[in-house]
């Protein structure tokens, strides 16, 4: 009797890609670091507030009621409203306008960074690969916004350009950009000499497809790590213009405005109306901050080591 | 991690910092906390209330006008009134100097008059913008060295009250000085100097004569209300303006200093920017009609503004003029927003299917009186629950209200407080005498109001003028370019190592206020 053996059908494990490989380190590094974790769940709701806060806000943020003005935290109002965060000096919901308010944060610091890190990334590549009194121009046109101090320069253009959501975009946009340019321009002095972009040269490739395309990809972890960070300054700058009432309209709720709207109710002793706004601030900021500092980990293990 | 300490160091910082403060002042010193600077110390130039608060110690006038509200001498001793009411002869007192040692004379007087006047120093300051309007001041005439003649080209019985805001100062020293000069190093006729003016931070005045209890009167520029607030429970400063009423009870519990209410007669307003600054905006051809500003009267709730957002109970004004010299058959018109839809429906301007009647700008500005910001947002709020689509702009007042306020080019609806007097209703109604006059906001042009301004202040007494005062009046409260809100109530934190009482007008007289 033969025993007849059946090979088994051979398991030939399919190559996982290089994206989905990447993917699965970052979560793995991201569960064992915990901290990236924590600060990524605070961004996911804060994303959701400023997404769905439309829908998911019990009342309208605008709605002013002076007779339950400054309303305990947990308060039943008028016509079925509760005030789960209580109510501000103008009678208005703190829920909803901190949920309004999460919109306006994310949209100007993340549009900031569009507008400065689009701008400093052009800068930096044209600087570095041409080189010469372009890059000269450039660099020296850099220090020169420097030499003003940041908040100061945005008053200034605050008050020309009078408030508003896109005035305050383009100033905080603006006021970024050297950061992006001197990073990019760094970068590529460095890999405009190496050989990959001789070779994109000899194949005859155009200037712009040596830049977009064969440098500005090598480029791009660092300027990731540089806007995680950015993005939580944007965020903190727009606050303080808010609150210095340089930042939007009285009717858009921001967290900056929830603020100074709170100044003098601190005395008073209504806490809720600086500590809920205020610890959106911080725990965004610090989100993004933590974020940044675990990509650049991620992106560069050398740094870490160095740190 | 790094970013976590950064955040703690930065929080332990901030807790750490309210716990440094300055000492308190010493005894011979009196500290005033003010929330906005001074911008001139020229006489003929001020024109805000906090600037001519201070002036009031540094310079003297013919008249002042007392605690009470009633119109008194200062410099002047006697006065002689021609027949024709058209030139006063003033008699000042004898041995009167300067700061400098220059003799104080009727020359200096008449010098100080003429010089606002003179359109080569194009002063816009309150004497020659409201004062010599309303007095229609012509020219002031040296008599002797103690008499002076001030020539009007009406007769009017608000000549010395409106004197009383004309500063006196020396001819010698201010034809030596450039107008430059005279904003920043003022030499002065009364009771203190200018020691030190460091901008936007402190004013310190030092006394040259009597009256004045304080050797020196410190003017601190605090901006920011619960910083006022701090400095005055710290014991840093010892009176301080414009209190913000939610902080009222801290004061009060501080047990070092409390908070003293008075009724203001600052007439607090929506204004209907009726002129061309605003031609073709959203809004500023329906409030136009008459009928819609009055249909507007109805839509605000004036008295729970002032119990929730002033902490103060007030009485709605009907007027512009100061109780108890209003038309007494006035009644202050009630919240109604149904009343004031229906008149809105009749007046031609029904909601459309969006719930909007139409749409208007309403702006204000942030800082400078009670509660300001929340006040515009509060009315803001009530016009639009009548279906007017309101658009609320809060702007900084020095910069950017004030310019548009000169130009006439704020609003449709602007928000303003205007300050008022007691001792005479036709003081307070001259902020419309001329339908082009600096004072006159709203551009308002209803001839049968100017028609009668004539009138009443050519009377020989208010009584007199009281019929046309009270139909004057009824116009305002039917057609006026106001909607009408309330005399704004003061608050003053003072603390208790001072005795020192507020008056009504807003003037901040320290002369006689005194250590506890």
């Amino acid at each position: 009797m033969s025993v007849e053996v059946v090979p088994s059908t051979p398991v030939i494990a399919r190559p996982m890609s290089h994206g989905r490989r990447e993917f699965r380190r970052a979560v793995r590094s991201m569960v064992q670091a915990r901290w990236p974790l924590v600060a990524m769940v605070i961004l996911l709701l804060v994303a959701i507030a400023a997404v769905f806060g439309t829908w998911i806000s019990p009342l309208d943020p605008n709605r002013q009621d002076i007779m339950m003005r400054l309303a305990d935290p947990l308060t039943e109002g008028r016509r079925n409203a509760f005030f789960v965060l209580g109510t501000d000096g103008l009678g208005r919901d703190v829920l909803s306008r901190l949920l309004y308010g999460a919109r306006i944060s994310l949209l100007v610091g993340i549009c900031a960074i569009l507008v400065g890190g689009t701008i400093g990334v052009v800068a930096g590549l044209v600087a570095g690969y041409f080189g010469g009194w372009i890059d000269d121009v450039i660099m020296r046109l850099g220090d020169i916004q420097l030499a003003f101090p940041f908040i100061l320069l945005a008053i200034m253009f605050l008050v020309i350009l009078g408030p508003g959501v896109m005035n305050i975009i383009i100033v905080l946009g603006v006021g970024q950009w050297v950061t992006y340019a001197r990073i990019v321009r760094a970068q590529t002095l460095s890999l405009r000499e190496k050989e990959y972009v001789e070779a994109a040269r000899a194949l005859g490739d155009s200037t712009f497809l040596i830049i977009f395309r064969t440098i500005l990809p090598n480029i791009i972890a660092p300027l990731t790590v540089i806007a995680s960070f950015n993005v939580a300054s944007v965020i903190l700058s727009e606050a303080s213009l808010s609150f210095l009432g340089l930042g939007v309209p009285p009717n858009v709720p921001t967290w900056g405005a929830m603020l100074a709207d709170s100044r003098d109710q601190l005395m008073a002793n209504k806490w809720w109306l600086a500590f809920f706004p205020g610890i959106a601030i911080v725990l965004t900021v610090l989100a993004f901050n933590i974020l940044g500092d675990w990509l650049r980990d991620f992106l560069d293990p050398r740094l870490k080591t160095m740190a | 991690m790094k970013a976590i300490n950064r955040f703690l160091f930065a929080g332990a910082l901030a807790a750490a910092l309210p716990g440094l403060s300055q000492a308190a002042p010493p005894d011979d010193t009196i500290v005033v906390g003010l929330s906005a600077d001074a911008s001139t110390f020229d006489p003929a130039q001020i024109s805000s209330r906090d600037n001519s608060n201070i002036a009031k110690h540094i310079f003297a006038s013919l008249f002042k006008v007392n605690f009470e509200g009633a119109v008194e001498p200062y410099l002047v001793d006697t006065t002689t009134i021609s027949e024709d009411g058209l030139a006063y002869t003033f008699s000042i007192k004898p041995d009167l100097t300067c700061e400098d040692g220059e003799p104080l004379t009727a020359e200096d007087v008449a010098y100080s008059f003429n010089r606002a006047a003179d359109p080569a120093n194009a002063f816009t300051g309150n004497t020659p913008g409201f004062v010599y309007t309303t007095l229609g001041f012509k020219s002031a005439e040296v008599v002797d060295d103690l008499n002076v003649t001030i020539n009007v080209t009406a007769k009017t019985t608000l000549a010395p009250g409106m004197m009383a805001q004309v500063l006196i100062h020396c001819k010698d020293s201010y034809e030596a000085m450039t107008l430059e000069q005279a904003a920043a190093t003022p030499i002065g006729s009364g009771s203190y100097r200018l020691a030190s003016w460091e901008r936007g931070s402190q004013i310190v005045l030092e006394k040259v004569k009597d009256p004045g209890t304080f050797d020196t009167i410190i003017w601190r520029i605090i901006p920011e209300a619960s910083t006022r607030t701090a400095e005055l429970i710290a014991g840093n400063v010892d009176i301080i303006t414009n209190v913000a009423p939610d902080q009222v009870p801290a004061i009060d519990a501080s047990g070092s200093a409390t908070v003293e209410k008075v009724n203001g007669t600052r007439r607090m307003q929506v204004g209907f920017n009726l002129g061309k600054g605003v031609e073709g905006m959203p809004g500023a051809a329906e409030i136009q009609d008459p009928k819609v500003r009055f249909a507007l009267q109805y839509a605000v709730d004036v008295p729970s503004i002032c119990t929730q957002l002033l902490g103060a109970e007030c009485t709605r004004m009907t007027s512009l003029v100061n109780p108890p010299n209003g038309n007494p058959d006035l009644v202050p018109i009630p919240y109604d927003p149904e009343m004031a839809e229906t008149l809105l429906d009749e007046a031609g301007y029904p909601r459309a299917e969006n719930g909007v009647r139409f749409s208007i700008r309403l702006q204000g500005p942030r800082g400078r009186y009670l509660n300001d910001a929340n006040v515009v947002q509060a009315i803001g709020q009530y016009l639009n629950d009548v279906g007017i689509e309101t658009e609320v702009e809060l702007l900084e007042w020095a910069s950017v209200y004030s310019p548009l306020l000169r130009t006439k080019e704020m609003g449709p609806l602007f928000f303003l407080g205007q300050g008022g007097v007691t001792w005479n209703p036709l003081y307070d109604m001259s902020l419309f005498s001329t339908p082009d006059g600096a004072t006159n906001y709203q551009s308002w042009t209803d001839q049968r109001w100017f028609d009668d301004w004539k009138l009443a202040i050519d009377a020989d007494t208010v009584e007199a003028a009281r019929p046309i005062i009270d139909r004057m009046l009824k116009l305002f409260y039917d057609e006026g370019p106001w909607l009408q809100l309330y005399f704004q109530p003061d608050l003053y934190g003072v603390s208790s190592r001072i005795d020192w009482t507020p008056r009504r007008d807003e003037e901040i007289e320290l002369f006689a206020a005194t250590l506890k």
